[in-house]
C-alpha cells in the first residue's frame, strides 16, 4: 500500500453514492440495510462501496452489535478539508491584486 | 432544495472570518464584490494578458499565461517568486465557459513540472451587484459540481453539522 491517506480518501470521495453514504452516517450510525435504502441498487453493490468507505478509513464497523451498525470516522475528511483550506492563501493573495489591477485599468481608462 | 445548497455557502462564507472556526468544508468558498463592471472582470478571468497581471500570491509574478477558454480548452499557467528561485506550474481544462457568467475549470499543481498533481474543479460565477461585480469562487476535489450538489442534502451541509456535532 503505497497510496497516501489523503489520495485514498479522495478516491472514496470521488463517487456520488459513497458521498450520499457518508452524508447519511454524518446523521448517526446505520445499518447496511439503511445505508442502500435510498439506492436502486443490489446489495452487493452497496457493500462493495461500503468497502471502498472503510478501506479509506472513513467507516468502521461495530464488531459486537449483531447488526453490526456502521459508523462515521470523520479524521480523513479534516485532512482534506485541510489540503483545500491550504489553497486560500494563494487565492485571497490573487484576488486582492486582480482588484488592484481592476482599479488600475479602470483609471487608464477614464485618462484616455 | 438549492436553498440549502446557498445557506451552506452562506455559513461557509462567514465561518472565513472566525479563525476559531472549524474546517470551512469540503469545498474551498471565497466570494469578492469587485469595483468594476462585469465584462471587465469576465476579461480580466479570461484574457492571458489580463490573468499574468493579478494571478498568483504577493511576492510572486506570472511569468506565463495561456490557454484556451472554451470547453474542452487546455490551460497553463506559471507563477515565479519574485526572489526568482522558486517556480510553480499549474495546468487544467475548461469544463464549462458561460461568457459573462460562468468558468468552470479543473486545477492541478504540477508536481514535478510536466506532471499535474491532484485534480481539483473551480467554479467562478459573476453576477451584477448594483453596478460592480459578485464573484463567488469554489474549488473542491470533485469532478462534478452537479454531482455534489445533486443529493437530497447539499455535502457542505452536511460537514457543516459534522463540525457542529463534533465541536459540541
Amino acid at each position: 500500500m503505497s497510496v497516501d491517506q489523503l489520495s485514498s480518501t479522495l478516491a472514496a470521495l470521488a463517487d456520488p453514492t459513497r458521498r450520499a453514504m457518508l452524508v447519511r452516517l454524518i446523521r448517526g450510525d446505520a445499518t447496511v440495510t439503511e445505508l442502500a435504502e435510498p439506492f436502486a441498487m443490489t446489495m452487493p453493490a452497496i457493500s462493495k462501496h461500503l468497502k471502498v468507505l472503510e478501506r479509506a478509513g472513513l467507516v468502521a464497523r461495530s464488531r459486537t452489535a449483531q447488526w453490526r451498525p456502521c459508523r462515521l470516522e470523520a479524521a480523513p475528511l479534516g485532512e482534506v478539508a485541510a489540503w483545500l483550506e491550504a489553497y486560500r492563501p494563494f487565492w485571497e493573495e490573487s484576488f486582492d491584486r486582480l482588484e488592484d489591477h481592476l482599479q488600475e485599468i479602470q483609471k487608464e481608462n477614464k485618462d484616455d | 432544495m438549492t436553498d440549502t445548497v446557498n445557506a451552506a455557502t452562506d455559513t461557509i462564507h462567514d465561518a472565513d472570518h472566525d479563525a476559531t472556526a472549524p474546517p470551512a468544508g469540503l469545498e474551498l468558498v471565497i466570494t469578492r464584490v469587485l469595483d468594476a463592471p462585469r465584462a471587465l472582470v469576465y476579461r480580466a478571468f479570461t484574457d492571458p494578458d489580463h490573468i499574468a497581471r493579478w494571478i498568483g500570491p504577493k511576492g510572486f509574478t506570472a511569468t506565463r499565461t495561456e490557454g484556451s477558454v472554451t470547453p474542452g480548452g487546455a490551460w497553463r499557467s506559471c507563477v515565479r517568486s519574485d526572489s526568482g528561485d522558486t517556480e510553480y506550474w499549474s495546468s487544467g481544462v475548461y469544463r464549462e465557459v458561460v461568457e459573462l457568467e460562468r468558468l468552470v475549470y479543473t486545477f492541478a499543481w504540477e508536481e514535478p513540472v510536466g506532471t499535474p498533481g491532484r485534480e481539483t474543479l473551480i467554479t467562478v460565477t459573476l453576477a451584477d451587484q448594483d453596478g460592480k461585480t459578485m464573484m463567488t469562487f469554489r474549488q473542491s476535489p470533485f469532478e462534478s459540481v452537479e454531482d455534489r450538489d445533486g443529493h437530497v442534502e447539499g455535502w457542505s451541509q452536511a460537514f457543516d453539522d459534522l463540525a457542529a456535532h463534533l465541536a459540541a
